[in-house]
């Protein structure tokens, strides 16, 4: 049970964290660490036992009425995830431990527990074959995001940014739950290994287009493609080591693995490739134009990380081994070299106090391990050697040349490697030499744990550019044989000699150094341009989200107009005109069941008092009056249940009808005692018809209700079931608090829910003059 | 309200209704009554205790915060059911204990916790609406 057990350690180690790390603050990040990486070993020593495209699969009954059960299934492409998930979780706790050392404790712990809650997550939604338990680990890290971006929730632009994000991402997730159930379906299975093999048959189901639509909208908004790009730039509210880890090494590359996945089940369907191809290249080109108006540290890389998702997109999209083993190299690489930049922006942001590379320079002096690590993640993001970078951009290229992809393809990939060039020297070059801009005391210093993880990580890309062989058939070999179907053998290596990939690598090089050198006029023109930036911006969203607002104020305003008459009528016509339409349907079949012989005195006499009654409530002008005049009415109806052989009603019946002339008695003391004549004579007209038309139908419907013959199967089975198996001779009963206990379960939390409504709402407001 | 009469009798009322509601609740599931009855007629017994000796009275009798009866009504509820997931892996099946013709079990827990969160629920909303005219 090794997979079930690393899930239930981690999430157990989230519950725990909040209190450990008060205790251990400032040390409480190295402490907690040892959760995460506990589970990189663990999942390091399962990795080396699986061999060729196998995979290690452990099931847990879960809710088999629906046909859901906990399987968890570790194959390669897991394998790559749920390494980078708990060796970046590791790093990232470390950092976040240093990075709120001199913040309040209880912040540090807070962060610390929903960084550990969210690796759990992440590592379910990796490790689930099942789609639906997918999905649920799926909307969790959608949730923990939110929690996550909304961090310093005092901020409103904190606030706006953790709204949008679970806006986007979280209306995607229902897509993709859509999409999941129609692959239900289609298929008759959620197994995710199943569906890929079964690839035929789903693209040939009607239901195909669907699906392939749903899919891709969940995977794109998760993963920020055109024209859901908005929001990760906007989720750079969070905290940045919450940045470095869930906004661009893991959370947003959830949707590249579902598209990976569903990528040999769509593989006989070429518009799923296309959309994929069209999707993912208007995202690099959107983001790499957006990263050259932007001069915020966090921003540019946040749009280099939109950019690199959208190569991605265009890499699954793409047919063949070659695209699958570059899909795996670049997830990767960017991985290291993304997380690793992210941590030393935060670092650069925190010592400086300043957000934008512009007023930054020269700080390689007073954060000398940073800056290293800076330079060494940037070597690798430009694509230099003998970086992990380069070897995965060489692959990309090469499998853009394999596919045969139109010359324009190629050129637009040039220019998005040229981008990322330019961004590696803007995140390095700029902040870290050259003059010091801003020449002032550095407010916070190095300390180890800020330094460990860029360092560990910036490192690692140059000893798996160096030995590629390290990771080569322990990690890309397996994560490709699983995209791809079957074991693969792959050329993964540093030196592939003089290709046409290096010539293309070449150009993006030396475009992305004139680009960096243009940048600072560029990016001024570009900056300037606000109707550009509002267009590749969120305007969009901006527009739907305002849109959406207006017409809930405008339907309030209608509806919720505070006049309680209107209420009434509104409710009442609303069932009128449901009523009617329900008869006017059955019309020509509609008997009436009206047999004046079975008419018994008693309940007549009840009757004959109840309309006094009513009567009376309408007449009378005194509001204490009228109340016991609905009473009565309340009464008479509690009389005709007894008599009609429902004790359990009609002991309802009254205790409700005495709590609620207490109630009004209560209220009524405080109004005047004779009501106000604020109704026009039309409007009570409107009002009589109303009432007499609703007393009418309600008539019709329920004497053409008696009139058809009444299934008493139900009945038959309370009243035998009631005494052997729930020991109770009182049906009603039994059915409230044991056959159907769950419904009445939910009553009595309706109920509460109600009077806490009430009790916050009614709440007296003491005035100050009364208090002082 | 200041009428003598009332708040005389009211004390009496009251512990009448209280013995009333507890004796509706337990003989529900064999004759009418049952823990929704049960609460609404206890309910009924505190207002009658807040109209004629104020909300002070009431809640002084009451000992604790009705919300929070309210809440342990629904844990009391939702607790009653874990035995039968133990089990039977089945929410709200109840265990049972028999003595003879004497039945008892998960589901008398149940309706208790019915009874106090209908009583807290309502003795709350129904303090709300009378304290805005007390002093």
């Amino acid at each position: 049970m090794p997979l079930t057990l690393a899930l239930a350690t981690i999430f157990v180690g989230a519950l725990l964290a909040r209190p450990i790390a008060m205790r251990l603050a400032p040390h409480g990040g190295w402490v907690l660490a040892i959760v995460p990486a506990a589970l990189f070993i663990l999942f390091a020593s399962l990795g080396a036992g699986l061999e060729g495209d196998s995979a290690l699969v452990e099931t847990t009954r879960w809710v088999p009425s629906l046909g859901v059960s906990l399987v968890l299934r570790l194959d390669g492409f897991s394998l790559l995830f749920c390494l980078l998930i708990t060796g970046i979780g590791t790093l990232v706790t470390v950092y976040a431990g240093a990075y709120f050392a001199e913040k309040p404790r209880e912040k540090g712990a807070n962060f610390l527990a929903l960084i550990l809650l969210f690796t759990g997550a992440m590592l379910g939604t990796v490790l689930s074959d099942n789609l639906i338990v997918l999905y649920v680990f799926w909307e969790l890290t959608s949730l923990v995001s939110f929690l996550l971006i909304g961090f310093d929730s005092h901020q409103t632009s904190a606030r706006k940014a953790a709204l949008q994000s679970l806006v986007v991402t979280a209306g995607g997730g229902l897509c993709l739950f859509g999409g999941i159930l129609l692959i239900g379906i289609a298929l008759d299975t959620f197994a995710l290994s199943e569906i890929a093999s079964r690839g035929t048959e789903l693209t040939a189901s009607p239901l195909a287009p669907a699906i392939l639509v749903l899919v891709c909208l969940g995977a794109f908004t998760k993963s920020a493609q055109v024209p859901f790009h908005f929001w990760l730039p906007n989720a750079m509210q969070a905290p940045t080591p919450a940045s470095a880890y869930l906004h661009s090494a893991t959370m947003v590359k959830l949707g590249v693995y579902l598209l990976a996945r569903m990528d040999t089940a769509f593989a006989s369907m070429p518009a799923f490739g296309t959309t994929l191809v069209v999707f993912g290249t208007a995202t690099l080109l959107v983001a790499g134009l957006r990263a050259m108006m932007q001069s915020g540290y966090k921003a540019i890389l946040a749009q280099s990380t939109v950019g690199s998702l959208g190569l991605l997109v265009l890499l699954i999209g793409l047919d063949g081994e070659l695209a699958a083993t570059a899909t795996v190299a670049f997830i990767l690489a960017h991985a290291l070299y993304k997380a690793a930049l992210f941590f030393c922006a935060g670092t650069a942001i925190h010592a400086t106090g300043l957000t934008q590379v512009t007023q930054m320079g020269g700080l390689a002096r007073a954060l000398p391990f940073t800056a290293t690590a800076a330079f060494l993640a940037a070597i690798s993001m430009a694509g230099l050697p003998p970086t992990l970078g380069f070897i995965a951009k060489e692959l990309v290229f090469e499998a853009q040349l394999a596919d045969a992809a139109s010359v324009a393809l190629i050129a637009l990939a040039v220019i998005g490697n040229a981008a990322f060039v330019t961004i590696a020297l803007l995140a390095s070059v700029t902040p870290f030499t050259g003059q010091a801009v801003a020449p002032r005391p550095l407010r916070h210093a190095e300390t180890p744990g800020l330094i460990f993880g860029p360092l560990v990580l910036a490192v690692s890309a140059f000893v798996f550019g160096l030995a590629p062989w390290l990771v080569a058939e322990r990690l890309v070999a397996p994560a490709t044989s699983a995209l791809v179907g079957a074991p693969v053998a792959l050329s993964f290596s540093l030196w592939h000699g003089l290709t046409p990939m290096l010539a293309l690598s070449a150009v993006a090089v030396a475009l992305g150094f004139g680009l960096f050198l243009a940048w600072p006029r560029m990016h001024r023109r570009l900056g300037a341009n606000e109707t550009l930036a509002r267009i590749l911006g969120d305007a969009g969203y901006n527009f739907m989200f305002d849109g959406l607002l207006r017409i809930a104020g405008a339907t309030t305003r209608v509806l919720q107009n505070g006049d309680q008459r209107r209420y009434t009528a509104t409710v009442v016509g609303a069932t009128l005109a449901i009523v009617l339409a329900g008869l006017a349907i059955d019309w020509p079949g509609l008997a009436f069941d009206i047999d004046s012989e079975a008419l018994r005195p008693a309940p007549l006499v009840v009757l004959a008092l109840m309309c006094v009654g009513a009567i009376a409530a309408i007449v009378t002008r005194s509001l204490l009056g009228s109340v016991i005049a609905v009473g009565i009415v309340g009464f008479g109806s509690a009389l005709i249940f007894l008599l009609n052989g429902a004790p359990d009603l009609a002991l309802t019946q009254f205790s409700v009808e005495v709590l609620v002339v207490v109630i009004l008695t209560a209220l009524l003391v405080r109004l005047p005692v004779r009501a106000l004549r604020t109704r026009s004579g039309s409007e009570r007209g409107v009002d009589a018809v109303l009432a007499a038309s609703f007393g009418v139908i309600v008539f019709a419907a329920l004497a053409a209700m008696t009139a058809a013959p009444l299934d008493l199967r139900l009945t038959e089975f309370f009243a035998s079931a009631s005494y052997p198996e729930a020991f109770g001779r009182n049906v009603v009963n039994v059915i409230l608090v044991d056959f159907r206990a769950i419904d009445t379960l939910g009553e009595i939390a309706v109920v509460s829910f109600a009077a806490m409504g009430v009790w916050g709402l009614l709440r007296r407001r003491t005035s100050p003059k009364r208090a002082a | 309200m200041n009428s003598l009469v009332l708040s005389t009798f009211a004390r009496m009322f009251f512990w009448l209704m209280i013995a009333v509601s507890i004796f509706i609740l337990y003989r529900g599931h064999n004759e009418p009554g049952g823990g929704f009855v049960g609460g609404l007629v206890a309910a009924a017994g505190f207002a009658i205790l807040a109209l004629a000796r104020g909300v002070k009275a009431a809640r002084g009798t009451m000992r604790i915060h009705p919300v929070v009866l309210m809440g342990t009504g629904l844990c009391l509820a939702l607790v009653s059911g874990l035995p039968g997931l133990v089990t039977d892996v089945s929410f709200l099946t109840h265990w049972w204990l028999h003595a003879g013709d004497f039945h008892t079990g998960t589901a008398l827990v149940f309706d208790v916790g019915v009874y106090c969160a209908v009583l807290g629920g309502v003795f709350a909303m129904l303090l709300r609406f009378y304290e805005e005219e007390a002093p």
